[in-house]
């Protein structure tokens, strides 16, 4: 039972914890940007996050109830796969899977659709406009974090990232692998909805694919968003950063350190770069992106033969 | 075994996220007017639904040729370092025709929003 | 009891404010957004207060009701100098603007601690169309679909303007009160996909009156140094919009504090840093929203220089020509003169070039010399001069435009501009 257990509470606990971090960061970041630091974050967070608990639903005149209601809990279910394979420690790892990165990908491809989905179930035109955008840069980046993760597990002859941080015991991958982490955030950014490519919940569609959802639901759909992002940043941690690996502090320390690390880059960057027009992002992550990646993995298998 | 806590976890994160969402069944729905969709005021003419005119379908094909190149890099990564500079450059091969068909594609205008 | 001690806690937040913004009351919402607690959402649903700021006309009377509508109950509506609709027995008025965060304040408390007080609905309770046609669901019509399934008609397939495949296209009225356009501008769309098929103008954005030192500047001579100031303030709050609009609103409330407290000796060399780095210019691409020359010429202003067409007022002006005043254009590239990012550009360019013109003339004490025409911040003010009517412009610059490039073009356009005093304006 023990062995059920743990795991759970352990990615449920990070996811939420995480999610709520992601929020106060955010906030943080933008008090500095705007001039005027906030002052009582974690109170002020917590008040927002309440607020959102106790308002009502709103729905609109004909939705798909179903998927609106699933969407978010989907989102939610996705990082908790994602944040799953990531080792804690040499001994912990909540699932224990040969092919982990496999099922990352997995991940990172359908939370494409649940992100249409989220813009689809109100049938309203704006949430609409927002999810279709999405699917355009979700189906752009889906192929440069392939590249790049492949690029990753070729030292480690394994597709577990157990193997992959082993094979970071000398070097870690962001020296190593310098293409590699710079792509991969760009990928972070779009499964989580977030600054550059915040196409679903633009700015300009008044909120996009949240533009009719209040209350709870709001809440959960931010929740997953979170979420997403740090399962991301466990994955990036993992990838790039050498995971659980590190001198003095224990190996989960390590993570949550590195992955507190990737978090405040993709909070900054959300909160600096505007948003990316969807058909630049097309044409810039097919043109410039995939081939730097192509690069990357020549340069990763070159050092696997050789280095 | 490992399955299993994988089945558990993501369906503890499905209650979870279902239940922060407070659904209340046998609530009754809002008024009509509070269900309308916000367009500033301004009203729809029709639903939302409809036969949407994706802009970027051309991209959509030159994705799945690269998917059916992604199923044969999984396996390639786990061998590759047995099978040595061969196995590179196979791969090689197989990224640069892609390749071309992603310069076909960009020149054809494939990426620019139809 | 524990409900009470949650929605206590959630009462120490900020308060989410939808605003409704009426007729010359745009600058003092966007002052609103500077207040700590207060939080200026961009939908409805998110809000527990309507905050209705200026006498609402009453073409725009059922748009409000529907905004109004869409708040999830219970909710709170504060009225700054407006006119509550008479069927609401206790409204909320203000009168004072250094009352409205209080009041916001207030009512989202109420609205947190005891929501028996349901604001009432606006509207009648029946669907949009009575949708019991012949068949089970709603269904019969004319044609395949035809009918109001629940209470409204199906998308229907229309021609496309960038190639030859006909989807469907979606109508709809983008209302007055929409968060990304300017207060008061009605557009009726046609969107296939997302891309604007056609766009007619319902109605104009409400006309802003323009800062005191350029009405002033039309009777007498006035420092320049306050026109200049005036000038470069209202390019700061409009590039705060065109941030808002990227998605970058923290960026977009540092412009509008920087606007609010900006005085003489400032020289922001931060904002085109900024602006720059953060892509903002990046984000639209090259040759969209292309004014042609008569349409330039037309709107005037800094949308005239952007187009590369040396026209402005100050030009001839001896006070000016003491301080060595040359009008920045934009060059004419191969094709893209007076794009969007050439407005945009335009604007940073003459923030920059107004606060070196207040610095120099609070040397010398340099006033205006010509009366009866000034260069407004919009365009050429003179007195008993007509409104500019940007309509027939977007109606042709919007169709073709992608979502974000057509409300980028929007936001890069000069609003219309009240030559006459308006109630307290911007400055």
């Amino acid at each position: 039972m023990n062995e059920v257990l743990l795991p759970t509470l352990v990615v449920l606990s990070t996811l939420l914890a995480g999610a709520a971090l992601v929020a106060v960061l955010d906030q943080a970041v933008a008090g500095m940007i705007a001039g005027r630091p906030v002052r009582g974050l974690l109170s002020a967070t917590f008040a927002r996050g309440m607020l959102l608990w106790l308002r009502p639903d709103s729905t609109t005149e004909h939705p798909d109830a179903l998927l609106w209601r699933l969407a978010p809990a989907a989102y939610l279910v996705l990082a908790a796969l994602g944040l799953a394979v990531v080792p804690w420690s040499a001994d912990f790892v909540p699932v224990r899977l040969p092919t982990g990165v496999v099922l990352w990908g997995a991940v990172e491809a359908l939370a494409t659709v649940v992100i249409f989905l989220e813009g689809w179930a109100p049938n309203a035109p704006l949430p609409l406009l927002g999810g279709y955008r999405h699917v355009a840069a979700g189906l752009s980046y889906i192929l440069v974090s392939m590249f790049v993760l492949i690029g990753v597990a070729l030292p480690a002859e394994s597709l577990s990232f157990d193997a992959v941080i082993d094979s970071q015991q000398d070097l870690w991958n962001v020296v190593r692998q310098p293409l590699g982490l710079p792509l991969f955030l760009v990928v972070g950014l779009g499964i989580g909805v977030w600054g550059p490519l915040r196409f679903a919940d633009a700015a300009d569609l008044a909120g996009g694919t949240t533009a009719e959802t209040s209350g709870p639901r709001r809440l959960a759909w931010a929740l997953g968003r979170g979420a997403m992002l740090v399962a991301f940043s466990a994955v990036a941690a993992s990838a790039f950063f050498g995971g659980w690996l590190g001198p003095w502090l224990p190996g989960p320390m390590w993570l949550l350190l590195k992955m507190l690390l990737v978090l405040v880059l993709l909070v900054v960057i959300g909160r600096l770069l505007a948003r990316m027009a969807p058909e630049r992002f097309v044409g810039l992550a097919w043109l410039l992106l995939l081939p730097l990646s192509f690069v990357d993995l020549l340069w990763a298998g070159l050092l696997a033969l050789y280095g | 075994m490992d399955l299993l806590i994988l089945a558990v976890i993501a369906l503890s994160a499905l209650a979870l996220g279902l239940l922060v969402q407070r659904p209340r069944p046998g609530a009754a729905l809002p008024p009509w007017p509070a269900r309308t969709t916000y367009l500033g005021g301004g009203e729809p003419a029709t639903h939302a639904w409809n036969r949407f005119h994706v802009r970027y379908y051309p991209m959509t094909l030159l994705l799945i040729a690269f998917e059916m190149e992604m199923m044969f890099m999984y396996p390639w990564a786990v061998v590759y370092v047995a099978e040595g500079l061969k196995a590179l450059v196979e791969m090689g091969m197989f990224l640069a025709i892609l390749g071309v068909g992603i310069l076909y594609a960009w020149r054809e205008g494939a990426l620019r929003w139809q | 009891m524990a409900v009470s001690w949650l929605s206590a806690l959630a009462a120490r937040g900020s308060v989410p404010v939808y605003p409704a913004v009426g007729p010359a009351m745009a600058d003092q919402v966007r002052r609103l957004a500077l207040e700590p607690d207060l939080e200026l959402v961009s939908t409805p649903r998110l809000a527990s207060v309507l905050l209705v700021a200026g006498v609402v006309p009453s073409s725009a009377d059922v748009a409000l009701r529907r905004v109004h509508a869409q708040l999830p109950r219970p909710c709170g509506t504060l009225w700054y100098r407006s006119r509550p609709f008479p069927e609401l027995d206790h409204p909320q008025v203000v009168d004072a603007p250094e009352l409205i965060p209080g009041a916001l304040r207030e009512l989202h408390r109420v609205v947190l601690h005891s929501p028996r007080d349901q604001e009432p609905m606006l509207l009648p309770d029946a669907p949009p169309a009575p949708f019991e046609g012949r068949g089970d669901h709603g269904q019969g019509g004319e044609g395949m679909m035809g009918g109001m399934p629940y209470g409204r008609p199906m998308a229907m397939t229309a021609d496309d303007l960038r190639d030859g495949l006909a989807l469907d296209a979606i109508d709809f009225t983008l209302g007055p009160f929409f968060r990304g356009l300017p207060p008061g501008l009605v557009l009726e769309l046609r969107v296939q996909g997302d891309v604007v098929q056609q766009c007619t103008v319902q109605a104009p954005p409400y006309a802003e009156p323009v800062a005191a030192p350029f009405l002033q500047a039309l009777e007498r001579p006035v420092p320049i140094v306050a026109l200049e100031l005036a000038r470069a303030r209202h390019h700061l709050r409009r590039l705060a919009d065109a941030l808002d609009l990227a998605g970058l609103d923290a960026l977009g409330r540092r412009l509008l504090r920087a606007a609010a407290g900006l005085v003489l000796g400032q020289r922001l060399r931060w904002l085109r840093p900024m602006l720059k780095g953060s892509g903002l210019l990046a984000s639209v691409g090259a040759g969209r929203g292309v004014l042609s020359d008569t349409q330039a010429s037309e709107i005037g202003g800094s949308a005239a220089r952007a187009a590369g067409l040396s026209i402005d007022a100050r030009m001839g002006d001896r006070g000016y020509a003491q301080l060595g005043f040359e009008p920045i254009v934009q060059p004419r590239g191969k094709e893209v003169a007076g794009d969007i990012r050439a407005r945009w550009r335009q604007w940073l360019d003459e923030i920059d070039q107004s606060l070196r013109l207040a610095a120099h003339a609070a040397d010398i004490d340099a006033h205006t010399a010509k009366i009866g025409v000034v260069e407004g911040p919009g365009g050429r003010l003179a007195t008993d001069q007509p409104l500019p009517d940007t309509g027939p412009v977007l109606e042709t610059l919007l169709p073709g435009c992608e979502w974000n490039q057509a409300l980028a073009v929007i936001a890069s356009l000069p609003l219309a501009a009240a030559a006459t005093p308006g109630a307290e304006a911007g400055a």
